[in-house]
């Protein structure tokens, strides 16, 4: 298939698109939210008063919530505003809105808080000074706790002739979109009605509702174009707050927030603390122990996902008769954890992969060797019990280590080359549906799904339709509709856009046909084809022209529909393995083998990434340049994760780095050029075999730094990001004559 | 922000008078506008006027009498452009290159670099090694000074109210002379560590200067001490390095702990030296 120009590239180089960010109205106000100044205390008073002392400025609180809400009460665990306790410095406390944004800024300063400050904890460690055992799973400060084994973990590895135990560490990290989170919010004819950049509207519409106390069903929520959303748009942010001042201002409400408050209050991925024990016997491993602590910021308990779905990876794509893993969620005075771009993953497999390694060099194995022989094979089954399907990571990790040994002969001294590898299920468990139109003009996709930079809405359903159809791409139209009307959709996240909402997309492709081979009474396969420039049938040998087989209505404009949804089946685990809490089957196996070469400066502790090279199992790929474009991205992300990007919290829940100048994403100075390879011919569960692709590029990528930097340096790192100081740290650690040993040429 | 007024003028003398109206505080300077348009958004309350330099004629540079002078709001671009600079002026062209990337490069100007005084300023570094000399200019005349005494602390110089950095003068050329910083990313951030060094042929000495280090980069004399001659032997070079690694200056921050500040210190020192004499970064 030729790679399509994307149909959005014109507007929105000539800045045509409205994005969260460009939105506004008549008589719009503008809000701002006033921020907790402490991350715990008792709130002693919210005091509006001087702010609505200021002539064109409302100002809402907990206090008003019953009167706005008429009477209903919201999720109690989950208030707009907190009533009697701040949890996490900066969460809001209150809002208001006025007719100008710099007036509503000084109306949120003329707001009065006073907190009774409480000793806060926002380092993970801190709360558990010791390695909390399973009867801290009760413990308040412990939002979730899992829990898996098989076989006896001590017996195994009080048996074995090697046992490797290392603690790993990463940071937090942000999301980095472009555009922040934006809204713009009107009570419309009584209905709560919202304008806002998200990856799921239906999602805002449910939180909305939920966190307000009214019915779903008076919430309309309608997409603007997103400027990135990495995870970090997946639920609802600003919008209750939005409502609340149009509630009360009577008027539309536009509410941003600042790049600042992006990094204060948005939804990150926060700090994880690893433990892993390994046994071996007879070059194969016999046993192993995983236990994670990861920083869920105030999320609250049963809500967090992280922790049961993120844990597997720590175990990486690698099979163990005997193990054990345990994870906590550990509740810090932070914000709430949020996913960011396959939430932990990547860190989970820089743990995995780095500890892997380490083993095989324990032993004195080939560390690419030692993976290649533990491997999950396809047709076997995981940790946890799951049959693996058609999976091309061995072949990814074969093409990897031939690039790898490659690169070796011809690199410099002071360089070094790894490899990493990353796994992940494409996310076909949640449900969303999908409904065609078609005339003789355009093929039309009518869904509830914005846009979100990665063109897996707007390349990758019309991708679909067109491969079902034949209607070429450039006469697909996707059409977005707000939850009023469109059909249902769970969201873009989980990579699941093209596998799951493009299953219900193909499926209303296949009514069309069939129905249409149903008014010619042919059995035959029917596609459609372009004839004359117009869309028209095709079956056997013979061409059609379409309006003769549509009905007057049809032709007259309503065009012919067909609907589809698609709500994936969860697969089986072994549940004799799971001891407590949930643990998430994976829909689909998909993964990369990713090769890098660094050059490191052992003085300075600089590291440099000089070349890349992903090799990718996306299951049948449908748009090529989409495809290589979304891993060229994820890589570049990677970079971040495994480089420069690190939230620097304060022992006191202060984020110290709020901004774009401290917390450093990669510039394209930093990004080398990124060899792509798909593997074909292992069949995923979305349309046509294709696998997701959002999240997979990035996973492997820190991983992937960290064992070129071992093989540069001799000594592998237990921590991200590999910043220079800390590369230099460990480096001068390995070799404490240090100094003037690292020749280095220039 | 509350909305500035943003005037222009064509002459020196008309710049002044602007800079002379209405009370204290109430106007801004601005060149460039890299750093300022960035500090005036928090500032409460802001300038009420932009007084900006953009159309006075300094922007230009010319090589005279062995040296170079740079009009104050010739864009770093424009500088970095010339090849003389990367002969005669090297620490001077390597901290150019140094800042930011070249779209900012082509609004920045020298003038707002010294004008905004930051300690992790790269320009700084390498003027101070070079010798550079500041020319101001107020409504009672003119006056030059040395950038060592100009620079004050971070934010803050010897401008009085109402006066302008005109031009900035490097005495000679100096083509023994490197500039070699340290970031977390090498892009569009800020320097950990940046250190100028220059040998200056008509006294025949050194000159070391350090950059990223609070209140504002300071020439290290104790180090410079150490070097002789314009081709310092390995072990003086060891010296210099370790006497620049004690300088007090070195302490943390969120950008970098003292211990790894003062180990950059000691191998920018020692590279610096080896790359402005023309040898290969490293000792073998
Ligand atoms: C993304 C980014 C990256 C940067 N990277 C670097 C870097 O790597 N290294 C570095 O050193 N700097 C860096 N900077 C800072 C800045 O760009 C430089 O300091 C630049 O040289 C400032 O010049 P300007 O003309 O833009 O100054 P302006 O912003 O116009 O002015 C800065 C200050 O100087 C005053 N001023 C300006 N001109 C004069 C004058 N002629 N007389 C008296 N006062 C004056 C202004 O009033 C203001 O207070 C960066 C800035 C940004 C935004």
């Amino acid at each position: 298939m030729s790679a399509a120009r994307r149909p959005d590239a014109d507007a929105k180089v000539r800045g045509a698109v409205e994005f969260g960010t460009d939105l506004s109205a008549d008589g719009m106000w503008w809000g701002a939210l006033v921020l907790a100044p402490v991350p715990h205390g008792t709130i002693r008073a919210v005091d509006l008063s001087a702010a609505r002392a200021i002539p064109s400025v409302v100002a809402v609180g907990a206090a008003d919530l019953p009167r706005l809400l008429g009477g209903a009460a919201g999720d109690p665990d989950r208030p707009a505003f907190p009533g009697q306790e701040v949890v996490y410095r900066s969460q809001p406390v209150a809002a208001v809105a006025a007719e100008s944004l710099s007036l509503a800024r000084e109306a949120a300063r003329a707001v009065r808080v006073e907190v009774e400050e409480r000793s806060a904890v926002a380092d993970l460690e801190a709360v558990f000074p010791e390695w909390p055992g399973p009867e801290a799973a009760r413990s308040p400060h412990v939002a979730a706790h899992v829990l898996a084994r098989h076989g006896d973990v001590d017996r195994e590895l009080g048996g074995a002739e090697t046992v490797v135990a290392e603690t790993y560490r990463t940071a937090g990290v942000h999301q980095v979109a472009l555009e922040p989170h934006a809204c713009l919010a009107e009570i419309r004819d009584g209905r709560w009605t919202v304008r806002t950049s998200t990856q799921s509207p239906f999602g805002v519409r449910e939180d909305v509702a939920s966190i307000l106390g009214i019915a779903e069903g008076s919430v309309d929520v309608e997409g603007t174009w997103v400027g990135g959303g990495f995870g970090g748009k997946g639920a609802s942010l600003l919008e209750p707050y939005a409502l609340l001042l149009a509630k009360e201002a009577g008027r539309p409400v536009r509410l941003a927030l600042t790049y600042r408050e992006e990094f204060l209050l948005g939804r990150s991925t926060l700090p994880l603390v690893a433990r892993l024990e390994t046994g071996v016997r007879g070059g194969r491993i016999v046993a192993r122990r995983v236990r994670l602590l990861l920083d869920v910021g105030t999320s609250l308990p049963g809500r967090d996902f992280a922790t049961g779905y993120s844990i597997g990876f720590l175990l990486g794509p690698y099979r163990t008769e005997t193990f054990e893993v345990e994870g906590f969620a550990v509740r810090t005075n932070k914000p709430p954890f949020g996913p960011h771009r396959a939430p932990i993953a990547p860190q989970a497999a820089f743990v995995a992969e780095s500890h892997l390694s380490a083993v095989a060099r324990a032993i004195g194995a080939d560390p690419d060797e030692f993976r290649a022989t533990h491997l999950w094979s396809e047709g076997g089954t995981t940790n946890l019990g799951q049959r693996v399907g058609p999976f091309g990571l061995a072949a990814a990790l074969a093409s990897a280590r031939a690039r790898a040994a490659d690169w070796r002969k011809h690199k410099p001294p002071g360089h070094g080359v790894g490899v990493g590898l990353g796994f992940w299920s494409t996310n076909t468990g949640a449900g969303g549906e999908a409904r065609l139109t078609l005339n003789e003009r355009e093929l039309v996709i009518e869904q509830g799904e914005r846009e979100i930079g990665s063109g897996s809405v707007l390349v990758g359903l019309a991708a679909v339709a067109s491969r079902r159809t034949g209607v070429p791409a450039e006469r697909v139209r996707v059409d977005y509709r707000g939850t009023t009307e469109a059909p249902f959709d769970s969201g873009v996240y989980g990579s699941r856009t093209v596998g799951a909402l493009g299953r219900a997309v193909d499926e209303a492709a296949v009514g069309l046909l069939a129905e249409l081979g149903r008014r010619l009474g042919t059995p035959a396969p029917v596609t459609l084809t372009l004839q004359d420039g117009a869309i028209a049938v095709r079956f056997g040998q013979e061409v059609r022209p379409l309006p003769p087989l549509l009905t007057p209505e049809e032709r007259s404009g309503a065009g012919l529909v067909g609907a589809g949804r698609h709500y994936g089946q969860a697969a089986e685990i072994d549940a004799s393995r799971v001891v407590d809490g949930t643990f998430y089957p994976y829909q689909d196996f998909t993964g990369a083998a990713h090769v890098a070469e660094v050059d490191v400066d052992t003085l300075t502790g600089a590291v440099r990434v000089v070349r890349y090279a992903a090799f990718h199992d996306a299951g049948v790929v449908l748009d090529p340049a989409a495809a290589r474009a979304q891993v060229e991205g994820g890589v570049a992300m990677g970079l971040g994760t495994a480089l420069t990007e690190e939230a620097l919290w304060s022992d006191d829940g202060r984020l110290l780095n709020a901004g774009l100048l401290d917390y450093r994403i990669p510039t394209l100075g930093e990004v080398p050029p990124v060899e792509v390879t798909f593997l074909e011919g292992y069949a995923g569960a979305g349309p046509f075999g294709a696998k997701g692709l959002g999240e997979p590029p990035i996973i492997p990528v820190p991983a992937t730094v960290a064992a070129a930097l071992a093989d540069a340096v001799g000594v592998h790192p237990t921590e991200l990001p590999l910043s220079p100081e800390r590369v230099a740290r460990i480096v001068k650690a390995a070799r404490p004559s240090g100094g003037t040993d690292a020749a280095h040429p220039g | 922000m509350t909305p500035v007024e943003l005037v222009a003028p064509a002459t020196e003398t008309e710049a002044l008078e602007e800079l002379a109206r209405g009370p204290a505080g109430s106007r801004a300077i601005v060149a460039g506008g890299t750093d300022l348009l960035f500090d005036l958004q928090g500032a409460r309350p802001g300038p009420t006027h932009l007084v900006s330099l953009r159309r006075l004629p300094w922007r230009t540079h010319a090589w005279e009498a062995g040296g170079l002078r740079v009009g104050a709001t010739e864009p770093l671009r424009t500088l970095e452009a010339d090849p003389r600079l990367g002969q005669e002026l090297p620490a001077l062209a390597q901290a150019i290159a140094a800042v930011g990337s070249p779209a900012l490069r082509r609004q920045a100007t020298l003038g707002g670099n010294l004008g905004r005084s930051a300690p992790a300023s790269d320009l700084a570094p390498a003027l101070l090694a070079l010798d550079a000399e500041v020319e101001l200019v107020g409504r009672a005349g003119a006056r030059r000074m040395s950038v060592d005494r100009f620079l004050r602390s971070s934010r803050s110089t010897a401008l009085l109210a109402g006066e302008l950095v005109r031009s900035v003068r490097l005495p000679e050329a100096r083509p023994r002379s490197a500039y070699l910083w340290q970031r977390v990313r090498p892009a569009n951030d800020i320097s950990q560590i940046g250190l100028a060094v220059a040998f200056a042929p008509s006294p025949g000495l050194w000159r070391v200067a350090l950059g990223g280090v609070p209140p504002r980069p300071v020439l290290a004399p104790d180090a410079a001490r150490e070097l002789a001659g314009d081709r310092p032997a390995a072990r003086e070079i060891a010296s210099a390095a370790e006497r620049l690694a004690a300088h007090p200056a070195l302490v943390s921050d969120r950008r970098a702990t003292e211990e790894h500040r003062r180990r950059l210190a000691a191998v920018l020192c020692t590279r610096a030296i080896r790359t402005a004499v023309g040898e290969p970064r490293d000792p073998p």
